[in-house]
């Protein structure tokens, strides 16, 4: 049996072969022999041992008489197993491999249990001429976690699906899976921002605060200029005029440097700020002229508006002795 | 943020005289702009606009808009210049002949 195990040493499937051979009372010697081995072994050889002595133990319970389960439908066949119990011999067999090495004894014990448990299922599942409940084998794995990128991917490739008739589903599904499938996706990897306006995304670099001596200046300036090789091609030509400011950035939006987080409303309600005038008189109506102008005039910020209007209210101030006179 | 004066080169003192005469005028356009529209009024009492008047005179002679002169950026030629290409007729022409104007040719009809 060791040299079976020894010569196919890379193949689980070895343990396939040996169901063929006759149960000559392999719990002992398996057990025997576990508890005579060194360290030494890879744990590997150790793991292909404990699946030919289940495999061929679930062959000998067949045997005896598993006929009568037939084929029940498979949700429940695979939770009932879950809750069997291991052969116990399994189950001794598992301890001693585990003490036997140096490591974590308790978990390694759990974790060839839990081997030994999934082997069963499948192989069940596979003679009984099932297909594999994935669902268990996967739910005991550790879950990988799905990038952001080919989550919305896949959701918005589900959504599209549902919206459309069978002909593209399927088109579309094959050009999602390709896409999926391919190693290089188009949704990963960061965005360019070439057609969206750059939101405020947080810059990762972080901004050390130092004042730039000359020096680092002069250094700064020499790197760029070395480093700042003639555009190759017309494309790096004009992201060379963008990055300076030659050329405009496209899609060409209206309002590049012309932030006015104001609203209408401020624009055009100039009255509030015409408090310090008196109310009746021909200063009132000049002033309620100007406002006029200033809330039809689109060029100026409210800010520019607001000074025009205060510079009025300080000349009136200070004119105020020579109107008396009047 | 450069500590020491600026020395650069216009085609000559004119042109220089109507970069300063450009800038005051940016400087004071808004206190014109108010000003004026106290003298320019019907409502307000002729008193305030005539102190109005005083008071634009007394503005420096280099801000008012008037003063500049729509020089060729590249000759400074105060006459025959064109006003979309700030370009003298002579220099225009020249760059027009070897094809460095943008969409401008030969008319022919």
């Amino acid at each position: 049996k060791d040299k079976s195990a020894s010569s196919e040493d890379s193949t689980p499937e070895g343990a396939a072969k040996r169901q063929e051979d006759g149960p000559e009372t392999p719990k002992q010697q398996l057990l025997d022999i576990i508890g005579g081995m060194k360290v030494e072994v890879s744990y590997r050889k150790k793991l292909q041992r404990l699946k030919a002595s289940e495999s061929k133990k679930q062959a000998m319970n067949k045997l005896e008489g598993l006929d009568s389960e037939g084929s029940v439908p498979q949700g429940i066949t695979e939770d009932t197993q879950r809750g069997k119990p291991l052969n116990p011999e399994l189950v001794k067999a598992a301890s001693l491999v585990a003490s036997s090495l140096p490591r974590n004894k308790k978990q390694t014990e759990s974790e060839l249990l839990a081997q030994l448990r999934r082997h069963e299922e499948t192989t069940d599942t596979q003679k009984k001429g099932g297909t594999i409940n994935i669902r268990n084998v996967i739910s005991e794995m550790t879950i990988k976690r799905q990038s952001p990128a080919q989550r919305a991917a896949r959701i918005s490739g589900h959504i599209s699906l549902q919206l459309e008739e069978d002909g593209q589903r399927r088109r579309r599904e094959r050009s999602s899976a390709q896409s999926m499938d391919s190693k290089r996706s188009l949704k990963v990897g960061k965005r360019l921002n070439i057609f969206t306006k750059a939101s405020a995304e947080p810059e990762h670099a972080l901004k050390t605060v130092s004042s730039p001596t000359i020096w680092d200046l002069e250094f700064a300036k020499e790197v760029a200029a070395v480093t700042a090789q003639p555009p190759r091609n017309g494309f790096e030509e004009m992201i060379q005029w963008t990055k300076e400011g030659i050329l405009w950035e496209f899609p060409i939006d209206n309002e590049v440097g012309m932030e006015d987080d104001a609203e209408f409303y401020e624009h055009i309600f100039l009255e509030k700020h015409l408090e310090g005038f008196p109310k009746e008189g021909p200063i009132r109506h000049f002033m309620e002229l100007v406002i006029c102008g200033l809330s039809k005039n689109p060029y100026l910020s409210v800010k520019q508006k607001v000074e025009h209007i205060e510079w009025f209210q300080k000349y009136f101030e200070e004119k105020k002795e020579l109107l008396q006179e009047i | 943020p450069c500590p020491r004066q600026v020395r650069s080169y216009y085609v000559d003192w004119r042109m220089l005289r109507d970069v300063k005469r450009r800038k005051m005028a940016y400087e004071y356009a808004d206190e014109r702009l108010r000003i004026n529209a106290i003298r320019k009024n019907s409502i307000l009492p002729k008193e305030l606009q005539e102190v109005a008047d005083k008071e634009i005179a007394a503005l420096p002679r280099d801000s008012c808009p008037v003063r500049i002169r729509n020089r060729c950026v590249l000759t400074s030629r105060p006459r025959g210049v064109k006003r979309r290409w700030r370009l003298s007729r002579i220099v225009f022409r020249h760059f027009a002949d070897h094809a460095q104007m943008s969409g401008v040719q030969r008319a022919m009809w």
